[in-house]
């Protein structure tokens, strides 16, 4: 039988909590690392096909805008690592209280912006 | 199928607006979703000023009141009004939770009240249950034992029965499965939290002879293996339970069986 009736609100209503937050963001961190990655091979393959590939897309680098896509990728290959190594956690049975995984929600979200500090502070402090 | 938006009949609007009339110093705004299904319009929010000065503690006490001295119209489901039934579960200031529990102090600002998420709604804060109760009945929530009835107890131990902590609480009000957002967008194919937990309920149960199948039936990838962890499922059960562990429980049976 079909149902005419209208569907109660869902997300439009729901509030977030830290735990649906970092889920959706590793969700999402997760399809970026995707297309980060493909950019990559891309990359890898433009320079195979010569030296000025290499100028140009060093050029890209040293503009604030791939500044940006740096620190960009770095925090969001930290976010996943991260949030992967609360999931290998709970793949063994542990941190399902509520403030347990509050808890680890949180130190992926700090954490992941610690390691792009440290990773990409590296660079300007060598 | 993941669709954010809803459908154009599903559209809220602005409703209507009851003013005070006792004259009350202590008024707080209610705004509750209202549907009726002989009206053939899109679904409203209702907009209630009550007199908080004589209200009793709980969200269920303030639908009462407006249902009892503001407007008859309004329809909602509770029975026991002690958190043990389940029937009054709705989704109250953007959480899943039980009216007759919940209390309206620990509201701040304007209260809102909606029916459970992602439901087809039957009127104003009831919506429709019938998959859930479905997907229920699959799991076959009852004992399987071949001992015929010798007139004697069946007996468990202590520790055996230990084991059934926190999943027997349950009293099926579905506020979990409605928070949980892969039951939102596979409530067709996922079992959802609720009745998980129930599916681990019986495969705990040392007097059930069924263990193995009932590990099976569940290890259907979709109907299982939906769960992302979200963990909204334990953050609304509002009898304290653990739905996101017992389905971790549950895969790990499967992973190491
Ligand atoms: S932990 Fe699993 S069952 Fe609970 S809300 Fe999240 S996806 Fe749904
Ligand atoms: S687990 Fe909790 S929220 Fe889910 S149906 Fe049972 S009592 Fe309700
Ligand atoms: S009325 Fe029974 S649980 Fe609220």
């Amino acid at each position: 039988m079909k149902n005419d009736n209208p569907l109660s609100p869902h997300i439009q209503i729901y509030n977030w909590h830290i735990s649906s937050l970092v889920s959706i963001s590793h969700r999402i961190t997760g399809i970026i690392n995707i297309i980060i990655i493909t950019l990559i091979c891309v990359w890898v393959s433009l320079l195979v096909l010569g030296n000025s590939n290499y100028d140009l897309i060093q050029k890209f680098f040293e503009t604030y805008f791939g500044k940006f896509f740096i620190v960009g990728t770095i925090w969001s290959f930290s976010f996943q690592a991260l949030c992967e190594i609360r999931h290998i956690f709970w793949d063994l049975g542990y941190g399902f209280e509520i403030k347990t995984s509050n808890i680890t929600g949180l130190l992926v979200i700090f954490g992941s912006f610690i390691l792009t500090i440290l990773i990409f502070g590296r660079n300007i402090i060598l | 199928m993941v669709q954010i938006n809803l459908p154009k009949n599903s559209e809220v609007q602005k409703g209507e607006y009851y003013k005070d009339k006792t004259g009350s110093k202590n008024i707080r705004k209610v705004n509750i979703y209202r549907w009726d299904p002989s009206s053939g319009e899109n679904p409203r929010i209702d907009t209630y000023e009550v007199d908080m000065d004589n209200c009793p503690s709980k969200v269920l006490d303030l639908l009462n009141k407006i249902k009892n001295e503001i407007d008859p119209s309004i329809a909602y489901r509770r029975s026991c009004a002690h958190g043990v039934c389940g029937s009054c579960a709705m989704n109250m200031d953007g959480k899943n939770g039980l009216a007759c529990t919940k209390s309206h102090s620990e509201i701040k600002g304007d209260i809102n009240i909606y029916p459970l998420p992602h439901l087809k709604v039957e009127k104003d804060l009831i919506g429709d249950l019938s998959t859930l109760y479905k997907q229920y009945h699959s799991v076959e929530p009852w004992l399987k034992n071949s001992k015929k009835d010798d007139g004697k107890e069946n007996l468990q131990s202590t520790e055996d029965r230990a084991k059934l902590d926190g999943l027997y609480e349950c009293i099926m009000c579905a506020c979990c499965s409605t928070a949980c957002p892969s039951y939102w967008w596979n409530g067709d194919k996922y079992l959802g939290p609720a009745v998980l937990l129930q599916a681990y309920r019986w495969i705990m149960d040392s007097r059930d002879e069924e263990r193995k199948e009932r590990l099976k039936k569940v290890a259907d990838e979709l109907k299982l293996y939906r769960c992302h962890t979200i963990m909204n499922c334990t953050n609304a059960c509002p009898k304290g339970l653990n739905p996101a562990k017992a389905i971790a429980s549950i895969k790990k049976m499967l992973a190491t069986s």
